[in-house]
């Protein structure tokens, strides 16, 4: 198993962002569900070793991120898109990815080399030289894609990977994201439920800081079956559970 | 959200009267959501802290231009402070609402930079503020126009080069007064006495070219950001 | 975006990490796209207008131009390069990029100093521009000896403890008001610390806006015929170099720089900066000025640096030459022919000086900032007899134009020779008094003559008694020959004091 999660909570101040989640997550894209303020992003922070957990126990590729050695050489292995993007204007495109990929302690020799597969993956290969602040909000998107792939990651975690992208470039990345999955494991947080449904393999929802329900795409529109809110079994699915754990 | 729970949201209302009718409370609240924006209470205890910092340093001895490139750095200090104001945060979405954005950014820049001179000028009471208050307003407000120019040109947040730029020049052009040949054009207006017309002039012209500039299209906005 | 198109990349295979390699890219990055390269036309421009003019408008002496360059050079580049610097320091926040960055492998503060060495190469590249465009001038210019490096050595070391402040400053407070505060209180410290001085032994002589002894002003006198101490400047880049990684230490401080292994070591390298400053500002503590006008730190001193520099005086072709120092070979001309009349009235007497030759000043420690500058001895000395000068320009004042300058020197030198020759000091006679008026006169000398150098006549400044002015008068009068051929006979008893007023012709 990459993910190894048991008990894990995130408090700030006095909101409870996470509260108490058991997940484990081996080779796979794992789709993380839940509505705005569910405690997704908190939850892929501290998978991103981003911030640390207020309580529980979290084992990531087989490491106790607490620690500097162990959580130095998960960051080498892993590979991280947040929700919003930073970026630096001036840069170019080759230039952020080549710019993550020596933070990531990518051989230097071979930075060259994977930093041109990762922004060919992307599909951004004419636009290398382009600088950030010239490309549209899509594109940005792609970028931090490539950033996020540019090591090869073994644990990847994209928080709204999909958001600004043509339904065409939607699908491309769905398959990119089966792609990665037959390495890696890959923990998608998203709303749009058709991304859960043609690229995981597992998915979990969220709500209120807890993991409400966690199975497979078919298993989530089974909940949905009878349930009228919705326009599409998914949707339905994740519209009844949630009901349920609410009620 | 759900069509059954929606609220109905009430019509706009569509006639100049009542677009017109905006209660003074309501004019407050948006100064002040402006001035929170832009970041104005922290300009302000930096304005607060210059002046603090030059009545500090006025209780030591300074002899001949020391005495005069002294409030220079705390009024160049204040200019900066004044100028980085003009930074959006917000970006495309506030430039394309209403009529009213002009006023606020020339209201806050003209505050900030009223208070800076009360605090200043303050600073100087019961001490030996060479040049006096005309001094401090001359340059105050000279620089304060060339970091509103620098804002217009590069952004809020850059405007901080024109006046720390400028702090060098003028506090050069003191030392010029001592140690000659001197520079005397009125431009370079902290090296002029303080009842110099000539340099009050450039100096206003200065902030009233960057006042109106950064009143009317605000400071630059690098895309991105 | 295509998982079939393009081939699956493997994982890096686990080389060999090669950190100098990596390092090096990074920097590369860094520099390509630092904001003090977009500064630089600002620094280039201040320093144009500010030090360059100012220096190349006074006389092409390398110690000069050193010292002026290197006060112009810091107050030009302090607020580009802190503001830059902070500027830099704050990208991660403002760019929202704080996340992304944080969860690299990268320890952080690696990350950071590599921000902070590309601020840092673009600031010295454009000061060594600068040094280079200035010495490279002044090269040209000089008459004699090389160039100083230093002065230009403090300014160099003081752009990495600059831009080291302005970094962690931008890092510790990302707010958008942190460079200019940043860059005013830099400035405001550069400026405080040079009015704290007060005489000798102080301190704030570390500060790298010091050139040599306070409120002297760069001292045409200075490294001319002694060698430039380097003291001070050893005592301020040990400082700066302290600081600079005292700062760069501490960034590597705060929690998530990295793990034990990193700042463990930060700990140390910070106190050991921390060390080496503070003792840099305890020498500087024991700093005082020499004879030399020179701040001399006993812990620092090399004896060999006393011994004056061996030069090839350059001398005119006048009654009696006039020799200067080669540094000094532009103000040859001028003060051979201010001095001329004097030295044709002169020349050929009994105790006459063979040679004019140009001293080294020496420097007194006064109250305060006060500094006494002089000859070390009588004007005339030795056997055979040779008069010392001292330019204008060697004492404290500002820059003189070419007639002011035959004016000042025929005024003291020109008096003060002539009072030489004649005898008149304190005690002379009323008939030295005459000649010695008589002879200013026909030299064309001011009567009520400034204060010379040294030793002048006491009551230089009090008119002299109408009998006395009569006498001077007619003496005056004579043809130069009758007054030289009489003064040849009747010098020695005039010395001597046997010779009374009514006996001058």
């Amino acid at each position: 198993m990459n993910v190894e999660i048991t008990g894990l909570a995130r408090r700030f101040g006095r909101t409870m962002a996470v509260a108490g989640v058991d997940l484990q997550a081996g080779p796979g894209v794992f789709g993380l569900l839940g509505p705005n303020g569910a405690g997704k992003t908190s939850l892929l922070r501290m998978m991103a070793t981003a911030i640390r957990p207020t309580s529980g126990t979290l084992r990531l590729l087989g490491r106790d991120p607490g620690s500097y050695g162990p959580r130095r050489e998960i960051r080498r292995r892993l590979g991280y898109l947040p929700q919003n993007l930073g970026y630096y204007p001036g840069f170019s495109v080759a230039e952020f990815v080549e710019y993550f990929a020596l933070l990531k302690e990518v051989p230097a020799a071979q930075v060259p080399a994977v930093v041109t597969v990762a922004i060919d993956r992307v599909e951004l290969g004419g636009e290398a030289k382009t600088k950030l602040r010239t490309l549209s909000g899509g594109m940005l998107r792609r970028v931090g894609v490539a950033q996020a792939i540019v090591n090869e990651p073994e644990l990847l975690l994209l928080d709204e990977p999909t958001a600004g992208l043509d339904p065409e470039q939607r699908v491309a990345f769905r398959a990119l994201l089966r792609d990665l999955g037959l390495r890696a494991t890959v923990v998608v947080s998203t709303h749009l439920v058709e991304d859960v449904g043609a690229a995981c393999t597992q998915v979990a929802l969220m709500d209120r800081g807890k993991i409400v329900f966690h199975g497979t795409p078919n298993d989530l529109t089974a909940r949905g079956e009878g349930y009228g809110t919705g326009d599409a079994p998914l949707e339905r699915g994740y519209s009844a559970v949630l009901a349920e754990a609410r009620s | 959200m759900t069509a059954g729970t929606a609220r109905k949201v009430p019509a706009a209302a569509p006639d100049r009267e009542a677009r017109l009718a905006w209660p003074p409370r309501a004019g407050m609240r948006l100064l002040r959501l402006y001035a929170a924006s832009r970041r104005v209470p922290v300009a302000i205890g930096a304005i607060a802290a210059c002046a603090v910092g030059l009545r500090i340093a006025l209780t030591g001895h300074w002899d001949s231009y020391g005495a005069l490139q002294l409030p220079l750095v705390f009024e160049a200090g204040a200019a900066a402070a004044i100028t980085i104001t003009t930074a959006s945060p917000l970006g495309e979405p506030e430039r394309v609402t209403g009529r009213w954005l002009p006023f606020l950014r020339l209201a806050t820049t003209l505050a900030l930079t009223a208070a800076a001179a009360g605090a200043l000028t303050a600073a100087g009471i019961g001490a030996h503020l060479a040049g006096g208050t005309v001094d401090v307003l001359r340059n105050l407000a000279g620089m304060t126009g060339i970091g509103l120019l620098c804002a217009a040109a590069l952004g809020g947040r850059l405007a901080w080069i024109g006046p720390t730029g400028y702090l060098v020049v003028g506090a050069y052009g003191l030392y010029t007064q001592w140690h000659g040949p001197a520079l005397t054009t009125p431009w370079i207006w902290p090296a002029r006495p303080p009842h110099d017309v000539g340099a009050e002039m450039c100096a206003a012209l200065v902030f009233t070219i960057g006042i109106v500039i950064t009143s009317v299209r605000g400071a630059h906005d690098p895309a991105g950001e | 975006m295509t998982a079939v198109q393009a081939p699956a990349a493997a994982r890096p295979t686990p080389v060999k990490r090669g950190p100098l390699r990596a390092t090096a890219r990074l920097l590369r990055l860094e520099l390509r796209r630092n904001a003090m390269l977009w500064m630089l036309p600002v620094a280039i421009g201040l320093f144009w207008f500010t030090a360059y003019r100012k220096a190349v408008a006074i006389p092409p002496l390398w110690n000069l131009r050193a010292a002026s360059m290197q006060i112009g050079a810091l107050l030009a580049f302090v607020c580009p390069v802190v503001g830059a610097a902070a500027w830099m320091g704050s990208r991660e926040s403002r760019r929202h990029t704080t996340d992304l960055v944080t969860i690299t492998a990268r320890p952080r503060w690696v990350r950071q100093l590599a921000t902070w060495a590309a601020t840092t190469c673009w600031a010295t590249v454009g000061y060594l521009g600068c040094v280079a465009a200035l010495y490279g001038v002044t090269a040209q210019q000089a008459a004699w000896g090389g160039p100083l490096w230093w002065p230009a050595a403090v300014a160099a070391a003081s752009l990495p403890a600059l831009s080291a402040l302005g970094f962690a400053a931008g890092t510790l407070i990302p707010s958008r008001f942190t460079p200019p505060v940043a860059t005013v209180a830099a400035f405001f410290v550069l400026a405080l610390s040079t009015q704290l001085i007060v005489g000798s032994q102080s301190y704030w002589q570390i500060s790298p806006v010091v050139t040599g002894p306070w409120d002297m002003t760069p001292d045409a006198g200075v490294g001319t015929f002694y060698p430039y101490l380097p003291d001070l400047p050893i005592a301020q880049v040990m400082f700066l170099t302290g600081l600079t990684i005292a700062v760069l230490g501490a960034v590597a401080l705060p929690g998530g720089s990295g793990g034990g292994w990193l700042r463990r070591p930060a700990a140390a390298v910070t106190m050991a900066g921390l060390v080496a400053a503070g003792t840099a500002v305890a020498l500087a503590g024991t700093g005082t000025m020499d004879a030399h006008g020179m701040i001399a730190i006993p812990a620092l001193h090399d004896a060999a640096n006393d011994r004056p520099l061996r030069y090839t005086p350059v001398c005119s072709h006048t009654a009696i030459p006039v020799c200067l120092n080669p540094a000094y070979a532009s103000y040859l001309p001028t003060a051979a022919t201010a001095l001329a009349p004097v030295l044709s009235e002169v020349a050929g007497l009994p105790g006459a000086p063979v040679r004019i030759s140009q001293a080294a000043a020496t420097y007194r420690q006064g109250i305060g900032n006060s500094v006494g500058i002089g000859l070390p001895g009588p004007p005339i000395s030795g056997t055979p007899p040779v008069f010392r000068l001292l330019l204008p320009s060697q004492l404290p004042g500002p820059t003189m134009t070419t007639s002011e300058l035959a004016a000042a020197v025929r005024s003291s030198a020109g008096f003060a020779l002539v009072a030489s020759v004649i005898g008149d000091n304190a005690g002379a006679t009323r008939a030295q008094q005459a000649v010695t008026a008589a002879l200013s006169m026909s030299a064309g000398l001011p009567q009520s003559s400034p204060a010379a150098p040294t030793r002048q006549r006491p009551n230089a400044t009090v008119p002299l008694p109408a009998p006395v002015q009569s006498a001077a008068r007619r003496f005056a009068a004579l043809p130069a020959s009758a007054r030289h051929s009489w003064l040849m006979q009747h010098l020695a008893a005039l010395r001597a004091g046997r010779i009374a007023l009514a006996q001058l012709p």
